[in-house]
């Protein structure tokens, strides 16, 4: 059970008007960096990294660059429903369904839908963390390099074939995320790889950097390619709230994709992408409607965006107490968390508890700030619709630019950045799918970093992921997945073959 | 389109033998009989060619409509891109906000067609907001162009 003491010292610090007002703070401008495209939560927050210096508690710091993150979480659906161009890659799916409802006059709706899932979501995330972190802290301390190896392959394989269409597809993806992630200095040796005699190439490909070239810069290229010049919605926006029966198809959805994007989102890598991604697909199969899916069906904005908060707060799961980040956003909260002496890991719990409960109950506060932020203000966000694309799309690409700038302050990474916009363009039109490259490329270095720790241990051998039973059973676990897949995809092939045959006689 | 996959099938054969053969040649497979800095990277780049290769024989037949990478609107992605290339040359000499200011301009004139006043005006008015935002609210160090003596 729970520290029910340690809770209420944590309210209590949350509590205190500093820490309310870095609260609201960071709420705000996370959901301000949501609904910007090109500026995400991790640019943010690294923008941000120098400020933490400068507030004396560790608590404050961490729950200003928290609202950030998960403030984020609930301004990405804007941009994602109103534009088609996701905020940040959490809300890439919401794209699909959310923005065809805002074609239809039904902005509102979606963007009050995806509110409130994200507030019921984010309480469920948050109750989850309060029961769930104190024993799987106890947990990790059993975790070797095998258990993390076992662990990131798993979710992999996950995110690989349980979003996209085309399997093959998302795996040369992955492949691609997991190359592009090896690309500057080996974390265990220090020798610099794939640099081909370019120094700026020594250090790695930022995270940002690449979310922004494939998902901004990439955007702006395919959807330049319409030649018709029209404002992205001429129609009246009227009922700006969702209907009840908006709320009955989507009931389930949130509650489905609160706790799937709450499992998911412990995973190493998972996170809110791979959350959504997971939810959009459920969705579909549950749905007694799948063919709606792509055309505006609720669920499909309903779900994933319950997954990415949920799942947004859950990430914080592993960093808290595995030390692991899952993703670029909280890589950064450890670097805060660093800088100001505290090492996250299993040892947080007994040594920092005030800052780990205080963390957790602002997190509560935060999601009722941002509940009261975004419903009130979805029809600010709607207006946005009004502005033709012809003038957007010069300032989305002027966000993309100077914000993947203002994280290093190199140019080198706005190149960078044009590179992979180039890439993402091109990808996208021979049907690629983006999400596994984006997360191998988080995992990437977690995965190679325990492999070679784990077959150090072994002397070798790789038997050491089948013999260690934690490593076992992830590995266990993601070998019977891909059978399973191949198994099914053979079954269907198999049942069409006889159809085709039929026909053609 | 199947045309177009099997470039990409060997785009990322190249890819995946570029990969291999820096693993095998310049980093090292393996480190004093441990898993050395080109481990990984080789396992990928074979794991990468098997699945170009996949790739490229799962679309070998000919599509049988001809179906074209760019169907319309194909110099606009490439104007853009030029447009940003400019503005990422002249960052440095002209100062971020300068290059925003004339990225939006340029954008607006040779993509949109935008009457020239309204571009500038535009233009301006991104500039200035770039400006208040990155460099006054959030202290970001923004190059103020060698050309100004910065």
């Amino acid at each position: 059970m729970f520290d029910v003491a340690g809770l209420l010292q944590g309210f209590a610090i949350a509590l205190s008007p500093i820490n309310l007002l870095f609260a609201f703070i960071g709420a705000f401008v996370g959901t301000a960096v949501g609904v910007l495209p090109g500026l995400g939560p991790a640019a943010t927050i690294a923008l941000l990294l120098p400020v933490s210096y400068k507030i004396g508690s560790p608590v404050t710091a961490i729950i200003l660059m928290a609202g950030v993150f998960y403030g984020a979480m609930y301004g990405g659906s804007t941009t994602s429903i109103l534009l088609n161009i996701p905020g940040e890659a959490a809300s890439v799916v919401t794209c699909i369904d959310g923005y065809q409802m805002a074609r239809k006059g039904r902005a509102g709706p979606a963007l009050g839908i995806a509110a409130i899932g994200s507030f019921i979501a984010g309480t469920i995330g948050v109750l989850g963390l309060t029961l769930m972190a104190p024993p799987l802290a106890e947990f990790a301390l059993k975790f070797g390099p095998p258990e993390y190896f076992s662990l990131t392959v798993l979710g992999l394989l996950l995110a690989t074939y349980l979003t996209g269409e085309n399997p093959l597809k998302g795996l040369i993806m992955a492949i691609m995320g997991l190359i592009l992630g090896s690309v500057g200095l080996d974390p265990l040796s220090g020798a610099v790889r794939f640099d081909f005699g370019v120094p700026d190439l020594q250090s790695n490909i930022d995270f940002v950097t690449l979310a922004m070239g494939l998902f901004g810069v990439g955007e702006i290229l395919i959807n330049l390619e319409q030649t018709e010049a029209a404002s992205i919605l001429t129609t009246k926006i009227k009922n700006l709230w969702p209907t009840v029966a908006d709320l009955a198809r989507s009931g389930w959805a949130m509650v489905r994709g609160s706790l799937l994007g709450f499992a998911v989102g412990i995973l190493p890598g998972g996170g809110a992408v791979l959350a959504s991604l997971v939810s959009y697909a459920t969705e579909k199969k549950f749905s007694k409607h799948p063919e709606e899916f792509g055309q505006g069906a609720i669920e499909g904005v309903a779900g994933p965006e319950a997954a990415n908060n949920s799942a947004a707060t859950s990430s914080f799961i592993p960093l808290l107490t595995l030390g692991i980040p899952g993703n670029a956003s909280t890589a950064m909260i450890f670097a805060v968390l660093l800088i100001q002496g505290i090492t996250p890991g299993p040892f947080l719990l007994k040594e920092h508890a005030p800052v780990f409960w205080g963390v957790v109950a602002s997190m509560y506060i935060g999601n009722v700030m941002l509940l009261v932020l975004n419903l009130p203000l979805v029809g600010m966000w709607a207006q946005l619709l009004r502005v033709p694309y012809a003038y957007m799309a010069p300032m989305i690409a002027v966000l993309t630019l100077v914000g993947v700038y203002s994280v290093n302050n190199s140019v080198f990474d706005i190149w960078t950045m044009i590179v992979m916009g180039i890439f993402g363009y091109v990808a996208r039109k021979l049907k690629f799918d983006l999400g596994p490259l984006l997360l191998a490329f988080v995992l990437g270095p977690i995965m190679e970093r325990s492999l070679r720790q784990a077959l150090l241990m072994s002397h070798g051998s790789f038997h050491i992921f089948f013999t260690r039973p934690i490593s076992a059973v992830l590995m266990g676990t993601a070998v019977l997945f891909v059978l399973g897949n191949l198994w099914t995809a053979r079954r269907t092939r198999n049942k069409r073959a006889p159809q085709l045959e039929s026909r053609a006689a | 389109m199947k045309s177009w996959q099997r470039v990409a099938g060997v785009f990322l054969l190249i890819v995946a033998a570029v990969v291999i053969q820096q693993s095998i040649y310049v980093l090292r497979l393996f480190d004093a009989g441990q898993p050395g800095s080109g481990f990984m990277p080789f396992g990928l780049g074979i794991i990468l060619a098997i699945l170009s290769a996949l790739l490229i024989l799962t679309h070998l037949r000919s599509d049988p409509a001809k179906v074209r990478f760019w169907e319309e609107g194909w110099l606009r992605p490439i104007l853009a891109l030029g447009i940003m290339v400019a503005f990422v040359v002249g960052f440095n000499w002209l100062g971020a906000v300068l290059s925003v200011v004339i990225l939006v301009v340029a954008w607006l004139l040779i993509l949109e067609r935008k009457p020239v006043m309204v571009a500038v005006a535009t233009g301006v008015l991104t500039g200035a907001v770039v400006y208040f935002l990155f460099e006054v609210a959030l202290q970001a160090p923004f190059p103020r162009g060698r050309l100004f003596g910065g």
